[in-house]
């Protein structure tokens, strides 16, 4: 992984993936496979979504290949998952949602108050 | 860091959920009042038939105020598919008992709506769907009603003929 800018923050990571908020430019990157895939907020929802409609059991239980093929139409490109990597990403997202939450709570106790 | 989660998410994701189920709910009774527009079209009650026409683009304009809801807040609104309609009823009667127990189950799910807005503490939505509580309680009052002609005026031929006279007249005053 590269170093970080002032402006990026590591959200959450998992063996081979991570996710990183950019505060300039309001984007979220996704660091899988070599890749940083950027995504803006509702995108980055849209693929939490995705991935929670994937059905592990009946994909390890069908006869073609265990791997799921996801499609990011913002950046116009498929990939292909396998479990593993569906399971890993899955919990980036959830342990990476989890920890913008705490933010929020973070912004709405501490940072946003008026008086 | 900023908190880009509170800036471009507005509604809890358990909210957005129930939020489509509702506006797919109120697609499928748009769609079940046209096709009872349909059925009492085609037997000749024409005033039922507008009755149900004008119920089935009520429908759709709360499925649109809901789906505008979400899109305003940033939130996915998800376009629904909607499910086979029942078009064979066996009399005038039928339809209108069906429309009140679709009017019936609607204000359930409207409900169960504001129940989770509570358990979340959604204040914005609780608020916003105090008026579809309301509209509930119209909706089913009319439905009520209109059924109650049946048995005022009864079934026979000059009866139903009543009730199309008087179908499009019942309103709520509350």
């Amino acid at each position: 992984m590269n170093e970080l800018k002032s402006n990026e923050h590591l959200i959450y990571e998992t063996d081979h993936c991570q996710l990183i908020q950019d505060d300039h430019s309001e984007t979220f990157y996704v660091q899988l496979k070599g890749d940083a895939i950027a995504f803006k907020f509702c995108q980055l929802i849209a693929l939490k979504r995705k991935l929670q409609a994937v059905d592990i059991i009946k994909l390890l239980a069908s006869d073609s290949p265990d791997v799921e093929l996801i499609h990011m139409p913002h950046c116009d490109r498929f990939f292909v998952f396998t479990v593993q990597e569906i399971l890993e990403l899955k919990a980036l997202l959830e342990g990476g949602f989890t920890m913008l939450e705490l933010n929020s709570m973070i912004h709405k106790t501490l940072v946003r108050p008026l008086a | 860091m900023k908190d880009i989660l509170r800036r471009h998410q507005v509604l809890k994701d358990e909210i957005v959920d129930i939020l489509n189920k509702q506006i797919k709910i109120e697609a499928q009774s748009s769609a079940a009042y046209l096709a009872m527009a349909a059925w009492c079209d085609i037997n000749g009650y024409d005033n039922s038939a507008e009755f149900f026409f004008k119920q089935s683009d009520e429908e759709r304009a709360h499925q649109l105020k809901i789906f505008h809801y979400l899109t305003n807040m940033e939130c996915s609104a998800v376009s629904p598919t909607v499910g086979e309609s029942q078009h064979e009823f066996s009399t005038l009667r039928s339809v209108f008992e069906q429309a009140l127990e679709m009017e019936i189950s609607v204000s359930e799910s409207i409900h169960d709506v504001v129940r989770k807005c509570r358990e979340v503490g959604d204040i914005a939505t609780e608020e916003f769907m105090r008026w579809f509580v309301q509209e509930q309680i119209e909706e089913e009052f009319v439905a009520r009603r209109t059924l109650e002609l049946f048995d005022v005026l009864g079934e026979d031929k000059v009866g139903l003929g009543m009730v199309e006279e008087r179908v499009l007249d019942v309103e709520y005053e509350g």
